[in-house]
């Protein structure tokens, strides 16, 4: 009866790789090759010595960048959402939605074409000049107002706005420009005090 | 076998579940309930599978091209690949195997690109040092940085060098069964090859690596 394994079998044998029955029936028949038992104690030493050399896991450089860079360019991959096409945008029915469009324009076109204008543009009243209505907010208070052609000015007197107390102070309703505000290119650095109010 | 060598890769906690345990790392049954999720559409699932995997999908790729800009980005083509292919994944094997699959086709892409975008530029690998005139005034530096010596190991920098004198091929079956530590099944699946292909290259890329590093060999 020939019990020596074939040579896959002692391949897989060698490699640590068998299991159970297989593996009790090639070790009993090794028992008596020397050469076999020593060829897997060098395979078993060269897989030591390579695997303590060369590490099996090696983590990328920036792992949670890398993760982020898989799931990004997975997301921009998937298929963009298709709107459901309605019932008129179906492809079969378009040309015919659109001509029926056009023909109901030129027939509504022929129902329009000599009706007369809704308005007499040429009878409606012209513009007249409406003095100014001047809206005070605060009771007790008139106002009048001045308008002078020559002088190209209008003047508005409040009668009755309570006296403003001198403590008032104007600078505060005034817009005020900063330096950082003026223009860089307007020589602000040959003339320090430009932009400021003395 | 030799499954978990090094450290594994850290999960935060999240809503996937609550097995995410460094324990639970490895397990196959894990990975199966949360490529079901991702299959529903769950992303922060797939996020979990990520964070489980990339750690041995980037060493695998480092490992065959040896450069970190580029694997990085073949890693990341790999999961989101992975991604597309996802409803195609049947539980038949395991994902590690299945991704392992995917990176070694990203990696055989890459490199095939690579020799097209790069036919007719300067090849570095004349500059074999015995070639060079002994009475030139410059000789181009042959070893390693001291810094790289120094983070990698001396014997990881040697095998890492022979490795690269290997075929694409041999390469990647040391690398899958040595470092990775998958079985002759699992690099068969991964490679599209078959079991008897698998043991004759390992049996010869391992039999080159030896010659290659006889001094370190024989000195263990």
């Amino acid at each position: 009866m020939n019990t020596n394994p074939d040579e896959a079998t002692l391949a897989l044998w060698l490699e640590d790789e068998l299991q159970g029955e297989d593996l009790a029936a090639v070790d009993s028949w090794a028992m008596s090759q020397p050469d076999q038992l020593a060829a897997r104690a060098q395979t078993r030493a060269w897989r030591a010595m390579v695997a303590s050399a060369i590490p099996a896991v090696q983590e990328p450089p920036y792992p949670d960048f890398f993760n982020s860079r898989v799931m990004q360019a997975i997301r921009d991959s998937q298929p963009k959402a298709v709107p459901r096409k309605t019932f008129f945008r179906k492809s079969f029915l378009m040309p015919m939605a659109a001509c029926a469009g056009m023909v109901l324009t030129f027939w509504v076109g022929t129902k329009t074409r000599n009706a007369p204008p809704e308005y007499d543009v040429a009878g409606a009243p012209k513009a007249i000049p409406v003095e100014p209505v001047i809206y005070t907010p605060e009771k007790g208070v008139n106002a009048e107002w001045f308008a002078s052609a020559q002088a190209s000015a209008t003047v508005i007197v409040l009668n009755g706005v309570a006296a403003i107390p001198d403590t008032t102070d104007f600078s505060e309703t005034v817009y005020v420009p900063m330096d950082r505000e003026m223009d860089s290119t307007a020589g602000g650095a040959m003339n320090p005090g430009a932009g400021t109010i003395r | 076998m030799n499954k978990s060598r090094g450290e594994p890769s850290k999960i935060e906690p999240g809503p996937v579940g609550s097995v995410d345990s460094d324990a639970s790392l490895n397990d196959p049954d894990d990975d199966f309930r949360l490529v079901a999720l991702a299959q529903k559409g769950d992303m922060t699932a797939y996020d979990a599978l990520v964070t489980r995997h990339r750690g041995r999908i980037f060493a695998m790729i480092r490992n065959m091209i040896h450069q970190e800009a580029d694997a990085w980005d073949i890693c990341q083509d790999v999961f989101i690949k992975a991604w597309h292919a996802l409803p195609k994944f049947e539980a038949k094997a395991r994902f590690s195997t299945w991704i392992y699959r995917i990176a070694h086709n990203a990696v055989y892409d890459w490199t095939r690109k690579r020799k097209i975008q790069s036919a007719g530029e300067l090849n570095d690998e004349i500059f074999v040092r015995e070639r060079i005139d002994s009475g030139s005034f410059t000789t181009p530096s042959g070893g390693e940085s001291p810094d790289e010596t120094m983070a990698h190991g001396e014997l990881r920098v040697k095998i890492e060098a022979a490795l690269g004198k290997l075929s694409a091929e041999h390469r990647e079956v040391v690398i899958l069964k040595d470092v990775q530590g998958l079985s002759y099944k699992e690099i068969a699946d991964a490679m599209s090859s078959n079991l008897g292909t698998v043991m004759s290259r390992l049996y010869y890329a391992r039999q080159k690596l030896q010659v290659l590093l006889k001094d370190e060999y024989e000195s263990r």
